[in-house]
């Protein structure tokens, strides 16, 4: 029985792994298909649009916790029933079904240098900003938008872990005196703490490898290199004929995403443990 | 976590054992397959009215030639089309022919193109514009139609700001005069400037480029010998920089698309004067539509003494054969497009200038009959004198130096660098 399962991941998973890991030592164009070891990775290191990319990771993650947060925090008020949650809750989800593709036109008009976002801010006597064409703003924004249009997925996951906790443990907090935020700290924190971890992990994932569509719409990559990813890169060196060097770049992104995802794990169990 | 990143570290010695297996590229050219019964051709853009009219005239003129083939156009959308492109070819999916601009676009690529120098010998006498699309000593493509950046203006802009529509600025001490006015009198930008893909400093180069450089460095450019620390090279760069530090753009010219945004702005009077082109798109056809006789067109601004201004344009778009194994099907197609009666037509309908030298232009657009009398002294373009990584660094740096980011010297060291 679980013989098909592993062929089936082998073949599908770990061989392409595999597979793009091994063009990743090899050459491009004349030297295609020739070993060249590590000649990709120095390529890359001198390359001005991968170290915009690998610093730009550390801005992505920047925005990981904050992401958590609203999903946690909306999650938490529907969950404590405010009024009006079930209209919220369906209205919270509802942007994770919009393409990407949509979701940058729709705010490349929004946030537009004559658009009505900066109409809005001229309206209180506020400054326009160019917000997808600043070095300062580009990135920042289009992770805002991101936020935006992906929370609702991580919101349904913390209402899901909320269905799990243990209704009794909080009323024993609530007649113990326990007040919101100690019944926060002591009790929902640590009993969500493995809907937390997956939500952070997911969500770091989510950013570092679902960015793409909204780049491609708002901002590709620019300006400068301001708003490059390691995803993007990839699909730029591909169509550069260059698709060792994106292998190689491919190979950066996955040993980003292990790395911080287990990271994250081992900071996250002790973090959201009850000591 | 130990297991995980053992076993991260067992793949990672698993694939360094089988690096001598393959490529990341496939062995051929193209994915296209043997069939010979189809053609698949990708090129860019919407299929307007005249468009469409056109593809149906070679498609006609290919039909007669091979009647028992089908042609499959595949539109792409033009900002990635590159991109998509090489994607497509390295993965084993690309067309049998694809649409290429000429100079660095087709130059950069033809390692994945099939030469057609003596397919092409005998219409060599009848196109204008070939060096766009040879290289090397072979030939890829037929040209077919010019392409250029000719300066537009708005003469209804003109007059609001007291300037004289009739004559427009010829010097750069004049055009800064002239976009003082436009700035000062009219609501209006005074250029109109799309750089989300940072390709407004290639028109800015190639549209300026002859009033800056002195013919002998012009030739050298074209010829490949790139100094960027130059004096004149440089001042390309700060001429730039200082024009939009002096607000002559749009706002937000860094998050504005080129296409067709940017052009939209122009077309609908909130900007005094664009760089444009001359056929495909953005053209004196679309810009008469909405302007009619109060579209302008004048000659790039001399700017420093010893340059002589012309027009900038060569060879625009050509298609490239892709597919070995098609190549007679993919070359009787190339001919097809160069078809007198379908360029003939498609160039009045759509706008274009049309690579075959015996066809007439017949129209009232006063900016079209322009162009064409300026085509004699014109000059080839120079942003396609760049290789394709040089053109990638400099609209980045285009992007930089109009955010204030980098400094000219800083921008002309890392192209110089980038030339190697």
């Amino acid at each position: 029985m679980v013989l098909p399962v592993i062929l089936i991941l082998v073949i599908f998973r770990l061989y392409p792994l595999i597979l793009g890991v091994n063009f990743s030592f090899t050459g491009d164009k004349e030297l295609n298909g020739q070993f060249v070891g590590l000649d990709n990775y120095v390529t890359l290191l001198g390359d001005a649009r991968f170290r915009a990319s690998a610093v730009n990771v550390l801005v992505v993650l920047l925005f990981v916790p904050l992401q958590v947060f609203v999903a946690g925090i909306l999650a938490t008020f529907v969950f404590l029933k405010v009024p009006g949650h079930s209209f919220f809750r369906s209205v919270y989800f509802l942007p994770v079904v919009l393409s990407p593709i949509i979701i940058g036109a729709i705010f490349n008009i929004i946030l537009a240098a004559n658009g009505p976002l900066n109409a809005a801010l001229g309206v209180i006597n506020l400054p326009g900003v160019d917000w997808l064409g600043l070095r300062a703003t580009a990135l920042p924004t289009v992770l805002v938008v991101h936020i935006w249009a992906t929370f609702g997925m991580a919101f349904t996951i913390f209402l899901a872990g909320f269905a799990t906790l243990d209704a009794e443990l909080l009323d024993a907090a609530k007649i113990d005196g326990a007040n919101m935020r100690q019944q926060v700290v002591h009790v929902i924190i640590p009993s969500l703490s493995q809907t937390i971890q997956f939500v952070f992990v997911t969500t770091t994932i989510g950013m570092l490898t679902g960015l793409f569509g909204l780049l491609y719409t708002m901002t590709a990559g620019g300006p400068g290199a301001a708003s490059y990813l390691p995803e993007f890169l990839i699909w730029k060196l591909t169509g550069e004929a260059r698709p060792a060097l994106a292998s190689a770049a491919s190979v950066f992104l996955l040993l980003i995403v292990l790395v911080i995802g287990l990271i994250q794990i081992r900071v996250l169990r002790r973090a959201t443990k009850e000591s | 976590m130990k297991r995980k990143i053992a076993a991260v570290a067992i793949v990672g010695t698993v694939a360094l054992t089988l690096t001598a297996c393959g490529g990341a590229a496939p062995a051929g050219t193209s994915g296209g397959d043997t069939k010979s019964d189809k053609l698949v051709v990708w090129n860019w853009g919407e299929a307007d009215a005249a468009a469409t009219a056109y593809y149906d005239d070679i498609t006609a003129a290919f039909k007669k030639v091979r009647p028992d083939v089908e042609v499959e156009i595949v539109h792409q959308p033009f900002d990635q089309y590159y991109t998509l492109l090489g994607s497509a070819v390295e993965a084993g999916t690309g067309p049998d022919v694809a649409l290429f601009n000429g100079g660095t676009q087709l130059k950069s690529r033809t390692d994945m193109l099939v030469p057609i120098t003596s397919e092409m010998a005998d219409l060599e006498d009848t196109l204008a514009g070939w060096p766009a699309f040879q290289a090397d000593g072979e030939t890829y493509s037929a040209p077919m139609f010019l392409q250029g950046f000719p300066i537009y203006y708005n003469k209804a802009l003109f007059d609001s700001a007291g300037l004289d529509a009739d004559t427009p600025p010829a010097s750069w001490d004049e055009l800064t005069a002239a976009c003082s006015a436009v700035l000062d009198k009219t609501d209006a930008s005074c250029f109109a400037l799309g750089n989300k893909e940072g390709l407004g400093i290639e028109f800015f180069l190639s549209g300026f480029g002859s009033g800056i450089f002195t013919p002998d460095e012009y030739d050298a450019w074209i010829d490949g010998k790139h100094d960027w620390t130059s004096a004149h090279a440089k001042q390309v760069l700060q001429l730039w920089a200082d024009s939009a530090a002096d607000g002559w753009y749009n706002d937000g010219a860094n998050s504005t698309a080129m296409f067709n945004d940017s052009f939209d702005l122009f077309s609908a009077g909130k900007a005094a004067m664009v760089i444009g082109l001359m056929s495909d798109t953005a053209h004196w056809k679309q810009f008469d539509e909405f302007l009619g006789a109060d579209l302008g067109f004048m000659m790039p601004v001399a700017v420093n003494d010893g340059a002589t201004v012309a027009l900038p344009a060569e060879g625009g778009i050509g298609y490239g054969v892709l597919n070995e194994k098609k190549k007679d099907l993919a070359v009787d197609w190339i001919k097809a497009t160069v078809d007198k009666d379908a360029l003939s037509n498609y160039s009045l309908a759509g706008g274009q200038i049309a690579s075959d030298t015996t066809v007439e232009l017949d129209t009232d657009i006063a900016a079209a009959n322009d162009i064409v009398a300026e085509l004699g002294g014109s000059k080839p373009l120079l942003h396609t004198a760049l290789d394709a990584e040089t053109l990638d660094l400099l609209h980045r740096l285009g992007q930089q130096l109009i955010g204030g980011e980098v400094t000219v010297d800083e921008a002309a060291e890392q192209l110089a660098a980038s030339e190697g």
